[in-house]
């Protein structure tokens, strides 16, 4: 069992529902809007320096906010094209913060993803050829395993 | 805690490693000399070729961003310092690049005979044909196709076993950076290595330093953790391009050098993409031994092949939503190349250090490189085209994806513009961080010929902080032949009295 330390509520929430819009599910590659994502994006998040890590938390509360101004609802609570529409604001936006905040959300989401083995099989990629070298840190391996259920 | 050397090196990367393998006749004289590295000391057991287990390489999980976050910079962090996740590449410095650096004492003739006397130590070959895998073999076909003039890359490998993760760590040895070679000779010798050991502060003569726990899964180092005061008559930094010039200003040796932290480039960088009809196998042979030059000098870059894994290339690729998803769906259908711009200094460029003492690089992509990096994406959609791509995925295209039918270079022209460029939207990265305490003895040096540093002579640079502008190619060997000089210098002044 892995517990998030950080991911919780309404950036969970908001998270979940950004993973569905970032990277969609396409023939054999699952949405990533998954507790294994968030799992391995928590765990990275918690080994980050302290003040950055208050930065992404922040600007995932923003995310969830702003979401009234592009669907009338909370981020999450929206249809996927509000959310979309938000996304792409926050990418292209003039003000740094929030390309910024959008690439962060978007590195850590495709972390969470794409380091994980059981989507290596939907890109094809073969994963390591020395697979069972010990791991620096067995939490991680676990996570990217899908060996812990995570929860919030 | 306290201790005494005669001569103490900052850093174990390119620069490093090879000034302690220079100073190896004097640690055999009986000089002590240490190695103080800030990260930790792997053994090949540690690399697991799994990439996020192998972030911790990288500075900051190699996400450094610059200041205006407009690039990141990748620097390694571990004994060996980038030598442990670069891909081997050893070029020469080009002989016009020497010349226009414009530094006297420093010859061609000095340089070329270090540069073959090392590639022999570090086994510098020209991969030969049973190296090279599809994407490399497609990017022949496609440079070829096009009539543009394609070079094989010289790598530094042994005995390679061709499995494709070097940008993770060599797992059996093959790539030959300082932790394979210069470092275990330096070691063999006498020369003290000491692993996370974290230089705070320079002062005359002395090195203020503290020693963190040992990372789990990692070497042990000799000292316990905690703080530390390092007396040394000499003292080289070897930290690497924008560590050094950071610790000499947090150091405040700005008050006398004002040109320290000034004159970088970093020679920005685009990974980009092509997706085959077929698979391609990037795993076997070696992900990187094809260049072209065709536009190093009217457009200032140089298109490399190259190989990444699965969460890097969703970096590089700048697309989300269905794009992201149908492309990586093809990952193993991936062709991919790296395009390196020639940046040239700009005054608003340059490290500073914050006020919590935190190094920062200040840069910003002008007109002029975005305009370069632009035509890059036009002709590597050729080449890619051009090898039997069926669509690429360009960056500053509007739409990001191109298919076929789009692949006319006039096409291709009004699609890629640079008005699409977004800075930090728009994924640029940097390797090779290089400059802030040029050589020379003009006024914007900082050090002389030899990496003494002017004014202060027990006090030696020796890395690519060096370069007075870019090298134009990866920088490895070119910063390993200036730390064989430094060591040099310091041979021929110390005096074990």
């Amino acid at each position: 069992m892995y517990k998030c330390q950080y991911i919780k509520g309404h950036r969970l929430r908001t998270i979940l529902a950004a993973a569905d819009c970032i990277i969609p599910a396409h023939e054999r590659l699952k949405s990533a809007k998954s507790m294994n994502t968030i799992g391995v994006m928590d765990h990275a998040i918690s080994q980050m320096p302290s003040q950055l890590r208050l930065q992404f938390l922040f600007f995932i509360s923003i995310v969830h906010v702003l979401g009234i101004f592009f669907g009338g609802r909370f981020f999450s609570d929206n249809s996927q094209s509000d959310q979309i529409r938000q996304l792409k604001w926050m990418e292209g936006s003039i003000l740094r913060g929030f390309r910024m905040g959008f690439l962060g959300l978007k590195t850590y989401i495709c972390m969470g993803y794409f380091t994980r083995e059981s989507t290596w099989s939907g890109i094809h990629y073969y994963g390591p050829l020395k697979y069972d070298q010990p791991p620096p840190d067995a939490v991680i391996r676990h996570l990217c395993q899908d060996k812990r259920k995570v929860c919030e | 805690m306290k201790k005494h050397y005669d001569i103490v090196i900052v850093g174990s990367g390119a620069g490093g490693g090879t000034v302690a393998n220079a100073l190896i006749p004097l640690a055999k004289k009986g000089a002590k000399i240490a190695i103080l590295e800030q990260g930790p000391h792997y053994s090949h057991a540690f690399f697991t070729q799994r990439e996020i287990e192998m972030m911790r390489l990288f500075r900051f999980n190699g996400a450094w961003p610059v200041k205006s976050g407009e690039i990141t910079v990748a620097a390694g962090s571990g004994v060996g310092g980038s030598t442990l996740m670069y891909t081997g590449v050893s070029f020469r410095l080009p002989h016009d690049v020497l010349k226009n650096w414009h530094i006297q004492e420093l010859t061609y003739k000095d340089l070329s005979d270090r540069f073959e006397r090392i590639e022999k130590e570090i086994h510098v070959i020209l991969p030969s044909d049973n190296r090279i895998n599809d994407n490399n073999r497609l990017f022949q076909k496609g440079c070829q196709s096009l009539g543009w003039p394609v070079k094989r890359i010289p790598l530094n490998i042994k005995n390679c076993e061709q499995v494709g993760f070097c940008n993770l760590g060599c797992d059996s040895g093959s790539k030959q950076g300082t932790l394979e070679i210069q470092i275990p000779k330096a070691v063999a010798a006498g020369i003290d290595l000491i692993p996370n050991c974290e230089v705070n502060h320079i002062f005359e003569k002395k090195v203020h330093a503290a020693i963190h726990k040992t990372p789990p899964g990692t070497l042990d180092g000799p000292w316990h953790p905690g703080k530390i005061c390092i007396y040394s008559d000499i003292i080289v930094l070897a930290a690497g391009s924008p560590c050094t010039p950071g610790l000499l200003i947090k150091s405040g040796f700005q008050n006398k050098l004002p040109w320290i932290g000034r004159d970088i480039s970093l020679h920005p960088a685009m990974t980009l993409y092509g997706v085959y009809p077929k698979p391609i196998v990037n795993y076997r042979g070696f992900p990187k031994t094809f260049y072209t030059d065709q536009f190093t000098d009217a457009h200032d870059y140089y298109i490399e092949t190259a190989f990444y894994y699965p969460f890097v290339a969703t970096r590089h690729l700048g697309i989300w939503g269905r794009d992201l998803s149908e492309t990586m769906s093809a990952y193993n259908q991936l062709m991919t190349v790296l395009v390196l711009n020639h940046d040239k200094n700009c005054p608003e460029n340059r490290i500073t250090v914050n006020r919590k003492g935190m190094v920062q690089v200040h840069y910003k992509l002008n007109k002029q490189i975005i305009s370069s990096l632009c035509h890059a994406q036009i002709q590597s959609s050729r080449i890619f085209f051009a090898a039997g791509c069926d669509r690429v995925i360009m960056p500053c295209a509007s739409p990001h994806v191109i298919h076929r039918d789009k692949s006319n270079p006039k096409t291709l022209e009004k699609i890629i513009q640079t008005r699409n460029f977004i800075p930090i939207k728009t994924p640029v990265s940097s390797a090779h961080p290089q400059g802030g305490c040029a050589m020379g003895s003009g006024e914007r040096s900082v050090t002389n010929s030899w990496g003494q540093v002017h004014g202060f002579p027990w006090l030696y640079v020796s890395d690519a902080s060096l370069f007075p502008k870019s090298a134009h190619v990866n920088p490895y060997l070119t910063v390993m032949a200036l730390a064989d000089r430094v060591g040099e210098h310091i041979i021929r002044s110390f005096s074990l009295d």
